[in-house]
C-alpha cells in the first residue's frame, strides 16, 4: 500500500514536472520572440502631447509643415484619452514610415497641478498602449505648453517601468511654463518643487531642448520667460544635454508657437532623425535659410 | 542553543503559513508571476486581487516580520531556561526590538525599519536573549511579579532607544548595486570569483539568519544582465554574450534550487533517506514553497539556521554547482542564461528558460540537483544520529 503510494506520487510529480517544462518552453519561445520584435524594431516615433484647452488635433499644421516637401512623409496617428482613461485612435501608420508623429490629447484638458498630474497618469495608459501596438524601442518628444509639463511628470513617475527597454532620445519642450505663471523661481509653485524634488528619476542619456517663445522681452505674451526658463532648476545638471533656444518674430505668442516656421525647423534638426535619402539632399538647407528671415 | 531550537519551532507554524501565503501571492496571483504568466491566472480566475490582498496581508504579517517572533521567542525561552514562569519577558522581548526598528515618519502611524523585520532575525534573537536575561536577573519569582517588572522593563526600553538612534546613524548599504558593479569593471575571472565568493557569503548570512548580497531573485534589470539581454536579443542566441558569469547566471541559476543552499536537495535527501518521522514531516511540507524557492520552513522546521551540521554543506553545494555551471559555460556547453524569466520560477527551470529552452541546460539542472542529494545524504545521516543521541530531552515546548 505504502508502495502505491509513493508510485502515485512520485508519478503525479513527473506529470506535474512535464507540463510545468512544456508550458515554460512555449512561453519562453514566445516572450523571446517578442523581445526580439521589439528589440529590433527600426521604429522611433515622435510622441507630441498639446497643452491645455487644446485637443489630439493641435498639431496637425504642424505635421502638414514638417510633411512639406518631403518625400517620406511622417504618417500622423492621433489618440484620444477620454475621462474614462478609454482611449481612441485615429490615423494609422503608412507602410515603411518608421518615424510616425503620435499625438495623445486628453477629454480633460484643464490647466492646473492636479490636472497635469491626471493627464500624465492617462499619458501612462496611452503610452503603454502605442508601445505595445507600435513595438518601438526608442522615441522622441514634443510637449507644447503644459504638454512638456506632463511629460516631465511622465519621465519622473512612469518612465522607470519602460527605461530597460524604451529609450526617449529627445526631448523639446516649447513654451512649456515649469513654473505656472510665477515670473521669478523666488516664488516656486507646488509643481516646480515636486518636479526639482523627483529630478533623479530623469533619465540620464536624454538631450533636452527647452524652447522659449518672447513677444515681449520677458514673456510670450502668456506664459512668463521666466517660467519657461525655471525648467533649467529641473534638466541641467541631470540629462545629457540640456539647451535652452528662445524664439521671436511672428508667430512667437505662445499657443502660435508649433506652427511657427523657426520652431519647425528646430523639430526638424534637433528631434527628427536625420533621413539618409540622397534624393533631396537641399532641402535642409534650403527651408533651414528661409527661415532664418524672420 | 536549546533556547534558539525552541525559539525556531514556535515560529514554525507560522512561518510555514506565511511562505505557502507567499508562494501564492507572488507566483500564482502576481501577474508578473511564474504561474500567473504561464497560465494567465490573472486573467480568469474571478476575486484573484481580492485573493492576493489576503495572501499579502498573511505574508507580510509572518515571513515579512519573522525578526519580531523571533525576539518574542527568545525573551520568552531565555527566561523559561533561567526557571523563570514570568511570561512578560517575552513581550518585553517584542518591545524592545519594535522600538529598534521604529522608523519616524513625518505623520500618522509608525513605521518599521523594514529590513530589521525581514532579514534581522539573528539581532532580533540577540535582543530576545539579552531582554531575557535581564529579566531573569532582576525579578525574584517568589515576590509578586506585577511592581518587579517595572525594573526591568525600563532599562530595556532606555537601551533599545538608545540602540535605535544608533541605527539610525548607520546608512542602508547598497550590496547588490555594488556587485553589479564589480561585474561590469572587472575581468570575467575576477568576476567568476567575485560571484563565487559573494555567493558563499549570502549563504553564509542566511544560515545566520541575516539577508545577504543576493537573497533577492534574479531582477534582470542590473546593467550586465541587461547587457547580456541585449547581447542575446541582437545575435538571436544567448550564447555570445558579454558578461558570462554573474550572479543570475551562475547563482540564480544553479545554486538557488528550492531557496539558499539548494534546500530542494536537501528535501529530497532527508525524504529518501532519514528514519525521523519529524523531519519527513517538515521535509513534505516544504516541498510547495521549496518548488518555488522559499526555503523558510525548511530554515526554521529542521532547523537549519544555527545548526552546525548543516552549515558546511549549506555552502558547500551551492559552490560546486556554480563551479561546475561556470566549467560548463566556459567550455560553451551550455548558454548563458540572458532572457528575462518570471518572478518565483522553479529553480531548475530558471536556467532553462533563461536561456530560452536550451535541453542541455534542463538536463545539467537535474543533474545538479542529483548530485546535491548526494553531496547531502551523509550529512542528513549524521544530523539522524545526533539527535538520536542527544535524545527526546529537548522536545517541549
Amino acid at each position: 500500500m505504502k508502495k502505491f503510494k509513493l508510485w502515485i506520487w512520485t508519478s503525479l510529480g513527473v506529470i506535474l514536472a512535464v507540463i510545468l517544462i512544456v508550458v515554460s518552453l512555449q512561453w519562453s519561445r514566445n516572450n523571446v520572440s517578442d523581445l526580439m520584435k521589439w528589440h529590433n524594431s527600426k521604429m522611433s516615433p515622435v510622441i507630441m502631447i498639446p497643452g491645455s484647452s487644446a485637443t489630439e488635433n493641435r498639431f496637425d499644421q504642424l505635421v502638414k509643415k514638417i510633411n512639406k516637401n518631403n518625400k517620406n512623409p511622417h504618417s500622423l496617428i492621433k489618440v484620444k484619452v477620454t475621462n474614462d482613461d478609454k482611449l481612441h485612435f485615429t490615423g494609422q501608420i503608412r507602410q515603411r514610415d518608421n518615424e510616425p508623429i503620435i499625438v495623445i490629447g486628453f477629454e480633460n484638458n484643464r490647466d492646473g497641478y492636479s490636472n497635469i498630474k491626471q493627464q500624465a497618469r492617462r499619458f501612462n495608459i496611452a503610452f503603454e498602449a502605442i508601445t505595445n501596438q507600435y513595438r518601438f524601442n526608442n522615441f522622441k518628444a514634443i510637449g507644447h505648453s503644459n504638454g512638456g509639463l506632463i511629460y516631465t511628470r511622465f519621465l519622473e513617475k512612469y518612465y522607470a517601468n519602460y527605461s530597460s527597454r524604451i529609450k526617449i532620445k529627445r526631448l523639446m519642450t516649447i513654451g512649456s511654463p515649469y513654473n505656472f505663471n510665477e515670473k521669478s523661481v523666488r516664488h516656486r509653485t507646488q509643481m516646480l518643487s515636486d518636479f526639482i524634488d523627483s529630478r533623479k528619476e530623469l533619465p540620464s542619456n536624454l538631450d533636452v531642448y527647452v524652447v522659449a517663445g518672447t513677444e515681449t522681452y520677458n514673456s510670450d505674451g502668456l506664459v512668463p520667460l521666466g517660467s519657461v526658463m525655471a525648467g533649467k532648476y529641473i534638466y541641467q545638471g541631470q540629462v545629457k544635454h540640456y539647451t535652452t533656444i528662445s524664439v521671436s518674430g511672428s508667430d512667437a505668442q505662445n499657443s502660435d508657437l508649433p506652427q511657427n516656421d523657426q520652431i519647425i525647423d528646430l523639430i526638424k534638426r534637433y528631434i527628427l532623425d536625420q533621413q539618409e535619402t540622397p534624393k533631396n539632399p537641399g532641402r535642409q538647407n534650403g527651408t533651414d535659410l528661409n527661415n532664418r528671415q524672420h | 542553543m536549546r533556547i534558539i531550537q525552541n525559539t525556531l519551532k514556535m515560529m514554525f507554524p507560522i512561518v510555514l503559513l506565511g511562505s505557502f501565503a507567499e508562494v501564492i501571492k507572488i507566483t500564482f496571483l502576481t501577474s508578473s508571476g511564474y504561474i500567473a504568466t504561464l497560465f494567465k491566472v490573472t486573467e480568469w480566475l474571478p476575486f484573484h486581487s481580492d485573493l492576493a490582498w489576503i495572501m499579502g496581508v498573511i505574508y507580510h504579517c509572518t515571513i515579512d516580520m519573522i525578526a519580531l517572533y523571533g525576539a518574542f521567542g527568545a525573551a520568552h525561552f531565555t527566561a523559561k531556561e533561567y526557571g523563570k514562569k514570568t511570561s512578560i519577558a517575552g513581550a518585553l522581548g517584542l518591545v524592545a526590538f519594535l522600538i529598534i526598528s521604529y522608523q519616524p515618519t513625518g505623520v500618522g502611524m509608525p513605521d518599521f525599519n523594514h529590513q530589521l523585520m525581514s532579514e534581522g532575525l539573528l539581532i532580533a534573537l540577540i535582543v530576545g536573549y539579552f531582554c531575557g536575561r535581564i529579566t531573569v536577573f532582576l525579578v525574584d519569582a517568589k515576590k509578586e511579579e506585577l511592581f518587579q517588572m517595572i525594573k526591568p522593563a525600563s532599562i530595556v526600553i532606555v537601551l533599545a532607544s538608545i540602540l535605535n538612534m544608533l541605527l539610525g546613524l548607520i546608512g542602508k548599504l547598497e550590496i547588490p548595486t555594488y556587485v553589479a558593479g564589480f561585474v561590469m569593471q572587472h575581468s570575467q575571472t575576477n568576476a567568476l570569483f567575485y560571484v563565487l565568493g559573494m555567493g558563499i557569503l549570502t549563504n553564509l548570512l542566511s544560515w545566520m539568519a541575516i539577508g545577504g548580497p543576493f537573497l533577492n531573485g534574479p531582477s534582470f534589470s542590473d546593467a550586465p544582465s541587461l547587457a547580456n539581454m541585449n547581447a542575446a536579443l541582437k545575435s538571436g542566441s544567448a550564447w555570445n554574450v558579454p558578461f558570462k558569469f554573474t550572479d543570475t547566471t551562475l547563482y540564480h541559476s544553479f545554486a538557488n534550487f528550492g531557496g539558499t543552499g539548494v534546500i530542494l536537495a536537501l528535501i529530497i535527501a532527508i525524504l529518501i533517506f532519514s528514519k525521523r518521522t519529524d523531519k519527513r514531516l517538515v521535509s513534505k511540507w516544504s516541498i510547495f514553497p521549496a518548488i518555488f524557492n522559499n526555503n523558510y520552513p525548511m530554515m526554521l522546521g529542521l532547523p537549519i539556521l544555527f545548526n552546525p551540521i548543516y552549515l558546511i554543506l549549506f555552502l558547500i553545494a551551492p559552490l560546486v554547482n556554480m563551479l561546475l555551471a561556470a566549467l560548463l559555460l566556459w567550455l560553451r556547453w551550455i548558454p548563458a542564461a540572458a532572457y528575462p524569466v518570471p518572478l518565483g520560477t522553479p529553480g531548475p527551470l530558471i536556467a532553462f528558460i533563461g536561456t530560452n529552452g536550451n535541453w542541455l541546460t534542463l538536463i545539467f539542472g537535474v543533474f545538479l540537483i542529483f548530485v546535491d542529494v548526494l553531496i547531502y545524504i551523509p550529512f542528513v545521516k549524521l544530523a539522524d544520529e545526533i539527535t538520536e543521541e542527544v535524545g527526546q530531552s529537548n522536545e517541549e515546548i
